[in-house]
């Protein structure tokens, strides 16, 4: 008899093997599997996403384990062998509820099923020394045990010390809560707080912008009344300080040149309250389609989307923005956190690429400001090339002068500020590394 | 051990009623080593030997509920409630139909060393047990299929 698929260990081999054999993007394997197989029961579901999340997230250190015990190492093996190995070493070293001897059998099963019949005693034997050893594996190279490349480290390191570089590496390894900005345009703070506590759902203060809360008892988003009423949206609390630091008031024209999913356009939205423009960009149609599945369920109506590429300047809206939010693509070392394959994917050499890029949108960025108005630069990263650097550019090569944020930032925050500009840090300021620099353009 | 060639819907070794099993051998052995090295090169839960081309009372399964199942000169000892759903049969390629089956399966058979053993089976187990003991009568699931054959979904399959 044949069935189709339903084994969480095999979808999670095959999401795994699209990772990190074929170089796809994790957040968008799993998230494709997930839908695939919507009828598994939940804990298969979360089974599922956890042993995913983290492979990645621990790999440095579980390869080093593997290798410890393998005479071929990772590196060498078959991708499919090395895939096995490497979900069956997290589950026997993170997982504590599934037995070891289960993992081992299932591993085994596994590369029998995917005709690797004759590594499968290699696949038990590795494991089982692995299980039997594990109480005495001790790392003392930090880059493995915070299972995160070395040169990130050391370039932490030498910007922040040696502590709150391992501060910061750590806290990729936490689980943190989903956080949540609400529409307060739609409804006020205290009827979105009830209406989530009718459905059982804790809500807890971020200790950022007042209209940002850490959610936690909810199944699935979708079924938070909350949520699909457009209430909130999804964010982290260092990404909804950009709209709030850029200033927005009643009226504005504000410009979101790399937009999706919408975070930031959708909160512009709510604090036009209904007044003024926001212009949505991004490079391409499916990039759009987030933003405008966004802001269909937020129904914003003051919203306008558009395909295009932000390095190339559209003489249309020259001049017209007050605000441009310049969220740009960036190595994205500050949310390691959530997409835990991108310290596999990023190479050194690539950030100061990246750093270029970023110029030259902000040189077309730069020119859709009005004089006087304000452009809000922001990344999610912690690297300075891309950040401080780059901050100090626009002010060398960029009609603009300081805008000072101060004022603006949260207490806790404040003493990190540097005039205009701040750098978050993971694991010390309680959210994503996010980096934000304020600009105001010189009047002639 | 090796693959076996899966004889399809057509052969007639497939609608003949098989011979029970009187002792374990080495040939019988290894029929069973590589009837389930075949059931899962071709991503089966379940295969019976007429299905490889034999005709011994022999079934194999692994619905992934982390048993590997011999089932040999097996008897369906009792059945009980129902459940319909899609079912598909390595020896008909690219098909799957609607088969109503019995929800609970109590079953008795020997094992690979000749032991007699008794099994009690919920859902898709049950489906399967039944399933591989109709081949092991020359009947297939298209004979008990409601409405039409469909053909499996390409990404299902991989």
């Amino acid at each position: 008899m044949t069935m189709t698929k339903t084994d969480p260990r095999e979808i999670t081999l095959d999401i795994l093997l699209e990772v990190l054999e074929e170089g796809r993007l994790g957040h968008l394997v799993l998230n494709q599997a997930l839908l695939k197989y919507q009828y598994l029961e939940k804990q298969d579901r979360s089974f599922i996403t956890k042993l995913t999340e983290g492979t990645l997230e621990r790999l440095i250190l579980l390869d080093a384990a593997l290798d410890r015990f393998s005479k071929t190492k990772t590196e060498k093996m078959k991708p499919m062998i090395r895939t096995i190995l490497r979900m069956s070493a997290y589950q026997i070293l993170f997982m504590d509820r599934v037995p070891d001897a289960a993992v081992c059998n299932e591993a085994v099963k596994l590369a029998k099923k995917r005709k690797f019949q004759g590594l499968s005693g290699f696949v038990n034997g590795v494991l089982r020394t692995l299980s039997r050893e594990k109480g005495k594996l001790e790392f003392t190279d930090p880059s493995v045990r915070f299972s995160i490349p070395g040169w990130m480290l050391s370039m932490w390191e030498s910007d922040y010390g040696k502590e709150k570089a391992e501060q910061i590496a750590a806290s990729f390894l936490k689980e943190r809560p989903l956080t949540v900005r609400f529409n307060t345009s739609r409804a006020s703070v205290e009827e979105i707080l009830k209406s989530l506590e009718s459905q059982g759902i804790a809500a807890e203060p971020t200790g950022f912008l007042d209209t940002v809360y850490s959610i936690s008892g909810y199944d699935h988003l979708e079924a938070v009344e909350a949520f699909y009423e457009g209430l909130m949206t999804v964010q982290d609390p260092s990404s909804a300080l950009a709209a709030h630091l850029a200033g927005i008031k009643a009226g504005d024209t504000v410009l979101d040149i790399c937009s999706a999913p919408g975070g930031k356009t959708l909160h512009a939205a709510d604090l036009l309250k209904g007044t003024g423009r926001v212009e949505a960009r991004d490079l391409t149609e499916y990039k759009i389609s987030l933003v405008e599945q966004n802001l269909f369920r937020c129904g914003f109506a003051n919203v306008e989307t558009k395909v295009w590429d932000a390095r190339i300047f559209d003489p249309e809206m020259e001049e017209k923005a007050d605000v441009v939010l310049a969220d740009l693509p960036c190595s994205g070392l500050g949310i390691i956190g959530k997409k835990p394959d991108i310290k596999l994917r990023l190479k050194k050499e690539d950030l100061g690429e990246l750093a270029s890029l970023q110029r030259e949108i902000l040189s077309a960025a730069s020119r859709y400001v009005k004089p006087g108005g304000t452009l809000l630069y922001s990344t999610c990263t912690v690297d300075r090339a891309e950040n401080e650097e780059n901050a100090a550019w626009i002010l060398e090569n960029l009609p603009f002068h300081k805008k000072d944020i101060t004022g603006r930032l949260p207490g806790s925050l404040q003493a990190d500020c540097r005039e205009n500009q701040i750098q978050l840090l993971p694991g010390i300021h309680g959210c994503d590394g996010f980096f934000l620099a304020a600009f105001e353009k010189n009047r002639e | 051990m090796a693959i076996r060639q899966i004889r399809v819907i057509g052969d007639e070794i497939l609608t003949k009623a098989c011979k029970p099993v009187k002792e374990m051998n080495e040939r019988t052995e290894e029929l069973i080593e590589d009837m389930f090295e075949t059931m899962y090169e071709n991503n089966g839960c379940g295969l019976a030997a007429p299905q490889v081309g034999i005709r011994k009372r022999i079934v194999v399964i692994d619905v992934d509920d982390g048993n590997q199942y011999v089932m040999i000169n097996p008897e369906i000892l009792e059945t009980s409630g129902s459940q319909t759903g899609a079912e598909g049969c390595l020896s008909v390629p690219g098909k799957n139909g609607q088969v109503t089956r019995a929800e609970h399966v109590k079953a008795k058979a020997l094992n690979e060393n000749m032991e007699e053993y008794t099994i009690e089976a919920d859902g898709l187990l049950a489906r399967c047990i039944l399933h591989e003991c109709d081949h092991l009568d020359g009947i297939l699931y298209v004979e008990r299929v409601e409405g039409e054959l469909h053909d499996n979904d390409e990404e299902g399959e991989e």
